[in-house]
């Protein structure tokens, strides 16, 4: 067993936490706001250190005649604060017009290179670049699944007839595919609670080496 | 199995007397089993293997292999960037990979620069990279520098294209990053060999996007399960070059670098927490099934009950 | 005008420039183009810090009126204050900044995520119903990727005619081919609507980002 308090701590934490799996108890709410109050003061020195005092403080400190531009971006920074405020805060809308637009603006290539074309060459390829008779056919499963799958999500045409039996093969497709992520999602989930008995029986407790 | 609603005895006008309401004997047990006996269930699955741990054989994936190809590629003085693209909730997850990456990378004289995409990220970042650099007696400033945090992900990674030292006028510790000599022959992608993500979240996904697809930068990612499942055509496609997924990911690469840690040790408890949600749901299933056909024949015998009354 | 009609203006020109940087090797353009990206995080980062204090403003306004769990409220609000401080006082590098999340915030927020493996199992016995052969499909392809995916799915299995087959080649198999085909088809998809997206916000058609207007309407 541990003799270091900061581990006790964390220990009595972490099973002030899993008591809310009998039953919503007040040391489960302590602990729950205990968190949301450190996250919060955590966070707001890691966004106001690293947005405002490493972008902006510090490079306009260290050489003013490069860096003034940054006073623009501060600018827009102290106008989101005014969302706070009834009476002003549609001057808040310049900077959301801003951050939104420009991200918008070179989302669009970027995105389409990756997520569309990158993506379309990866299935038409894919039957020339299988090395036997069975990557082949599973090649050419892999196409026609993206194809009926993407049949399926184009809904300007109504699903009847050839575009209807597509569809139907790609939800095939989807089904299979949302199996799979159900069975990693069950993978995840109990990796994360490894983790914490890991701590309980290693650190805290010395069971396990 | 609570879903079937069954009228209470002549509750109903015109109903027959049926049956008592709710099923009875094993199947009534189980349709009325208290969810805190199932919490029970999954913690021993856990729990038990870890106590009496089995070592199982691992057997490694085809995209573990790439990932674990595209790090032996690397050569000593090569520099890496490393970002920590996850918060505590996932940390169980990605810190086996984090560790045995890390240590792999020192250990190959590789230059590590990390950053990351989150504030959470901060913390563990820095305890990592200084557990791991202590292992390896690795210096600061020339042997890894940790950036830190930047707010606006999608800004950061297109910035790190044209400049880090831009992108991170200083680094976590407020040390100007124009004076750190590991940055002094390193500003951008294209100085940089392999970019390595762990990720929590789509942002591996959006660094194939923007590092990838607009800078060319090669790179492979570390991802939790749930992420990993959407990787596969980034992996497919070239975009990313191999990765981890999940903790059998981990426990494939430590397979690998023979540096087996928690991630092998987790083999065990993983398999039997599977183990007991595909039973869990197959005697749900089942259950459901014999309670579906017990109603489908009390329907039955209802429905020619109600003829009999009306003629 | 000032309200609305110019916020779009400048939604507008700060769109078409960031899409147009990309095709425009000018040095001046890729000047602007990095100060945008530099404005751009700034801004994010005073957005956060925003949200943080509106989130500290329903705990404060709850311990004001003193509502029903207002002492809860009280505890949030005294720790990120505590928080604060230590970030302040002692620097972000270590101390009890450091401590706080070390030993308190990491922990207890993996503790909390941990906890969806108990309601996973409890979901998987009460809710994961067989129904319909598309269910059918999801649970049992959901079963095999399971069990193949641990090395209890490389033992399941048999060899022959010198091959390995293995509930894990299965698993395999459905990832490398139906599940990588069906989230294609959703990324591409989602891409192609993402793109169209933000080209209605650059033309200026989509403004829902905007939030309403007090006035009900498009006034100035």
């Amino acid at each position: 067993m541990s003799h270091d308090p900061s581990v006790w701590v964390t220990a009595l934490l972490t099973l002030a936490i899993f008591s809310f799996l009998y039953r919503e108890n007040r040391i489960f709410r302590f602990a729950e706001h205990l968190l949301v109050g450190v996250s919060a003061g955590y966070y707001v020195v890691q966004y106001f250190y690293s947005g405002v005092i490493k972008k902006m403080v510090i490079p306009m400190s260290q050489d003013l005649g490069a860096n003034w531009v940054l006073l623009f971006g501060g600018l827009f920074g102290v106008l989101m604060f005014t969302r706070l405020s009834r009476r002003y805060g549609w001057a808040a809308r310049y900077p959301i017009a801003f951050y939104v637009a420009a991200g918008a603006g070179y989302f669009i290539p970027s995105i389409l290179e990756a997520n569309v074309l990158k993506q379309i060459g990866g299935t038409l390829t894919a039957p020339a670049a299988a090395a036997s008779p069975a990557a082949m056919i599973s090649a050419f499963v892999l196409v026609a699944g993206v194809i009926s799958c993407l049949i399926y999500f184009y809904f300007s045409v109504e699903h009847k007839g050839p575009v209807g039996t597509a569809s139907r093969i790609g939800i095939l497709f989807l089904m299979l595919g949302f199996g799979a992520s159900f069975g990693y999602t069950v993978m995840g989930r109990i990796t994360l609670l490894i983790g914490r008995f890991q701590f309980l029986f290693h650190d805290w407790l010395g069971w396990i080496g | 199995m609570s879903e079937i609603q069954r009228p209470a005895p002549g509750s109903a006008p015109g109903s027959a007397p049926g049956p008592a309401s709710g099923p009875r004997g094993s199947l009534g047990v189980l349709a009325a089993l208290d969810r805190r006996w199932i919490y029970l269930a999954m913690a021993l699955a856990v729990a038990i293997p870890m106590l009496a741990p089995v070592r199982l054989p691992i057997v490694i994936s085809k995209e573990v292999e790439a990932f674990h190809r595209e790090i032996e590629a690397l050569a000593p003085g090569d520099q890496v960037l490393f970002s920590f693209d996850y918060e505590p909730d996932v940390m169980a997850e990605l810190d086996p990979m984090t560790e045995a990456i890390l240590d792999r990378l020192f250990a190959k004289g590789i230059q590590v620069i990390a950053m990351t995409n989150y504030a959470g990220g901060v913390g563990i970042g820095q305890a990592r990279l200084e557990a791991a650099a202590r292992r390896h007696g690795k210096t600061y400033g020339t042997d890894y520098v940790f950036l830190g945090y930047n707010p606006d992900w999608s800004g950061t990674m297109l910035r790190l294209g044209e400049s880090i030292k831009a992108t991170f006028p200083v680094d976590q510790f407020g040390r100007p990053t124009a004076e750190i000599p590991l940055l002094a022959t390193c500003d951008a992608y294209r100085d940089i060999e392999l970019l390595v993500s762990i990720a929590g979240s789509q942002l591996s996904e959006f660094w194939a996007a923007y590092a990838g697809a607009r800078y060319g930068q090669r790179m492979v990612s570390g991802n939790t399960a749930i992420q990993a499942i959407f990787i596969y055509p980034f992996y497919q496609s070239g975009q990313i070059k191999g990765f981890l997924g999940g903790l059998k990911g981990a426990a494939e690469y430590e397979t690998l670098i023979e540096r087996p840690a928690f991630g092998v040790r987790g083999m065990g408890s993983q398999s039997a927490g599977h183990l007991l949600i595909v039973a869990l749901v197959i005697a749900g299933n089942v259950g459901y099934f014999l309670m579906r056909r017990k109603g489908l024949l009390q329907g039955n015998r209802l429905r020619a009950v109600e003829r009999k009354g009306r003629s | 005008m000032i309200q609305r009609t110019l916020p779009i203006a400048f939604a507008i020109v700060f769109g078409v420039f960031m899409l147009a940087q990309y095709f425009v090797p000018h040095p001046w353009v890729a000047r602007g183009y990095n100060t945008v990206l530099d404005w751009k995080q700034i801004v994010f980062g005073c957005t956060l810090t925003l949200g943080v204090f509106s989130l500290l403003r329903f705990h404060g306004r709850k311990l004001l009126r003193r509502d029903p769990g207002a002492l809860f409220s009280g505890v949030a609000l005294v720790s990120c204050i505590a928080t604060v401080l230590a970030g302040i006082f002692f620097g972000i590098e270590g101390g009890p900044y450091r401590w706080l999340f070390e030993r308190v915030q990491a922990p207890m927020q993996a503790t909390l995520f941990s906890m969806l493996a108990f309601f996973v199992a409890s979901a998987s016995y009460r809710a994961f119903r067989a129904r319909s052969a598309h269910a059918t499909i999801l649970l049992v392809a959901g079963c095999i990727v399971m069990l193949g995916r641990v090395p209890a799915g490389d033992i399941l299995g048999f060899d022959a005619g010198g091959a390995r087959y293995s509930l894990a080649g299965i698993a395999s198999w459905i990832l490398d081919i139906p599940n990588l085909a069906a989230k294609r088809g959703i990324l591409i998809g989602v891409g192609l609507g993402m793109i169209s997206t933000s080209l209605r916000i650059i033309l200026g058609v989509e403004r829902a980002y905007l939030g309403q207007s007090r006035s009900g309407g498009g006034g100035s």
